[in-house]
């Protein structure tokens, strides 16, 4: 959820400016739900509980999760009006995420 | 320096790494480059070694550091390089193309389709691991 925080305060300028940001985890629900209004971010929160989509993005990191389970490769993507890849990133490391200034650069481009 | 001086700058650079990456989490900066705390236990362990080779030092208060900092030095570079390492691979994003289609709940339950934003407005995706 870090790399949440660490885009949040560059991201509510994309929100500002109209754009919808979708956070997509395996997490339940009810616990996307705490951790948006715990962070206070108008982000969509979906759940992918059994990470069919993360799968067919191909961004399905096996056995990589604390107690074995399957996590999705942190990956962060901007589409623009027409839903066409405009930039997207994939993480090497899970403690590196884009730079939220990238990000906010590449939705400002669209 | 002596070798007390030299042990005890060796324990506090460690201590000061973990603590600087912890509270600059935030920072762009900081965050992506986590080989930062990998390299500044590396230093922290080299001033321990320093001490603990020192002539005439008393030596349990070096080697008490040098343990210290090469036990962060070892489990730091491990994290690092071995347990946070994500594979590369092929993905299903290509730029200028559109990305699979989906409908997922969202906190509400109420469903969300990348479809429907389509002539709408700009998306930004943010595939995470989770709450922990």
């Amino acid at each position: 959820m870090g790399e949440l925080q660490g885009l949040g305060a560059a991201l509510s300028e994309a929100e500002r400016i109209g754009v919808e940001i979708i956070a997509i985890s395996p997490d339940p629900n009810e616990r996307s739900q705490k951790l948006a209004q715990g962070l206070r971010l108008a982000y969509r929160f979906v759940s992918d509980r059994d990470l069919a989509v993360t799968r067919r993005y191909g961004l399905l990191h096996a056995g990589a999760g604390p107690n074995g389970e399957d996590v999705p490769r942190p990956a962060t993507v901007v589409l623009d009006r027409d839903g066409v890849v405009r930039w997207f990133s994939v993480t090497r490391n899970y403690q590196v995420r884009p730079d939220p200034d990238d990000v906010l650069r590449a939705v400002r481009a669209l | 320096m002596t070798s007390g001086r030299l042990a005890g700058l060796g324990v506090l650079v460690a201590i000061g790494a973990i603590t600087a990456y912890a509270s600059l989490l935030r920072v762009a900066l900081v965050r992506n480059h986590p080989e930062g705390y990998v390299i500044a236990f590396a230093l922290a362990t080299a001033l321990a070694a320093l001490a603990v080779v020192r002539p005439r030092a008393r030596r349990w208060p070096a080697w008490l550091a040098l343990g210290f900092t090469s036990l962060l030095l070892v489990g730091g570079a491990w994290f690092n390089f071995v347990i946070a390492r994500v594979p590369d691979g092929p993905t299903a994003l290509r730029v200028g193309e559109r990305p699979p289609d989906f409908t997922l709940p969202d906190a509400a339950g109420r469903p969300v389709s990348l479809a429907d934003y389509r002539g709408q407005k700009p998306v930004v995706l943010v595939f995470y691991r989770g709450y922990w």
